[in-house]
């Protein structure tokens, strides 16, 4: 009887201890859950250099945390999850109302330049605006001092940045006053789109790439 | 010496619970390790239920200094220490060169900050994110108005 007692305490003290300790490992479990229920969007940044023992950063963020993050940042030039441009660096030129005509223009190319130094592509396709530069002010450079030393091909030494990102997202960053760039608006924009590539930079020394996804690791 | 037995049952379980209590919101690991003549080797491990209680015994003079100074950063603390919450397993930045390596991650539910040198030093820190958004408050209520 005594033994069944003693039992009967540990057994008391036991379901207390565990009262007390599994609420948390149930609302552990909900919050994992309800976060990995949902596909949520998440910005990703690799930057690769080529060079020896090359560098790799590799960031990844939430687009929903950097969307509650940023409004709280209150440093230079970024208030409330907008950036402040200063107009100066604009040289004169209305982004907005060059926004406005790309926006309410057809599907095509708008800029197309085609130089010794750079090639410039701007373009509007399916909801999407892109621009592709590539530098080939490097290869210029280094075809000189392969011409002096005289010797190999200069052949692929030049930077190439491909930026494509939705018409909307534009739309959402140039929302907020002038001479300003909704942040977050652009953030919440993105996320309602699915996973793209938005940004690729390639040149002799470093890859960079940023993209958006439902993963939460980089590739 | 059925009361004996009785008194170290009821011991085990007034020791259990408090156990459980102690560690129900984790533990702060911090391992510092520096492979050096005259490095310093740190290890220790708090229960994270100890920082939050620990804090209303700090006096309130230098918790309001404390608080003064961290008072920019903390809107952004409180938004980060809220979404960590969120992502229970995520890795958020990780920064390879060489043998130098560095990655910030949130690892079951506790954000780990791992920090290797070329050198050999070691730097490993693991807190519970829910001792973040303690913190935070803690130090909030110090100033009001934030």
């Amino acid at each position: 009887m005594n033994t069944f007692r003693g039992y009967l305490g540990l057994g008391f003290a036991v379901a207390f201890a565990a009262a007390t300790f599994l609420p948390w490992v149930a609302i552990a479990q909900n919050t994992s859950v309800s976060s990995d229920g949902k596909s949520e969007q998440w910005i990703h940044v690799r930057v690769e250099s080529k060079e020896d023992h090359g560098e790799v950063v590799r960031v990844n963020v939430p687009v929903e945390m950097a969307e509650k993050v940023l409004p709280a940042i209150d440093k230079d030039n970024l208030h409330d999850g907008k950036v402040r441009i200063d107009s100066a660096h604009a040289n004169d030129v209305d982004l907005r109302a060059i926004l406005d005509a790309v926006r309410s223009s057809r599907d095509g190319e708008y800029v197309t330049v085609q130089s010794n130094e750079n090639d410039v592509r701007v373009a509007k396709s399916a909801g999407y605006l892109y621009i592709h530069v590539t530098d080939k002010s490097e290869n210029k450079k280094t075809a000189g001092k392969i011409g002096k030393g005289g010797g190999k091909s200069a052949a692929g030494h030049e930077s190439k940045v491909e930026i494509k990102v939705p018409i909307k997202v534009v739309d959402a960053l140039f929302s907020a006053g002038k001479d300003e760039l909704d942040i977050v608006a652009a953030l919440k924009a993105l996320s309602a789109h699915g996973d793209m590539e938005l940004v690729t930079v390639k040149d002799d020394e470093n890859t960079v790439r940023v993209w958006v996804d439902s993963k939460n690791v980089a590739d | 010496m059925l009361i004996l037995a009785k008194a170290a049952l009821g011991l085990g379980a007034t020791m259990a619970m408090a156990g459980v209590y102690v560690f129900h919101e984790g533990v702060i690991r911090v391992d510092v390790d520096e492979h050096r003549d005259g490095g310093s080797h740190v290890h220790f491990w708090v229960p994270a239920t100890v920082v939050g209680t620990g804090m209303h015994f700090v006096p309130k003079e230098k918790m309001q200094q404390t608080a003064e100074q961290v008072r920019p950063y903390l809107p952004v603390l409180r938004e980060v220490a809220k979404e960590l919450e969120k992502y229970p397993d995520a890795e958020f930045v990780e920064v390879t060169s060489g043998t130098d390596h560095v990655r910030v991650a949130m690892s079951g539910g506790k954000l780990r900050i791992d920090a290797v040198s070329a050198e050999g030093d070691v730097v490993h820190v693991s807190v519970p994110a829910p001792v973040l958004r303690d913190v935070t408050d803690e130090l909030e209520l110090r100033v009001p108005g934030v």
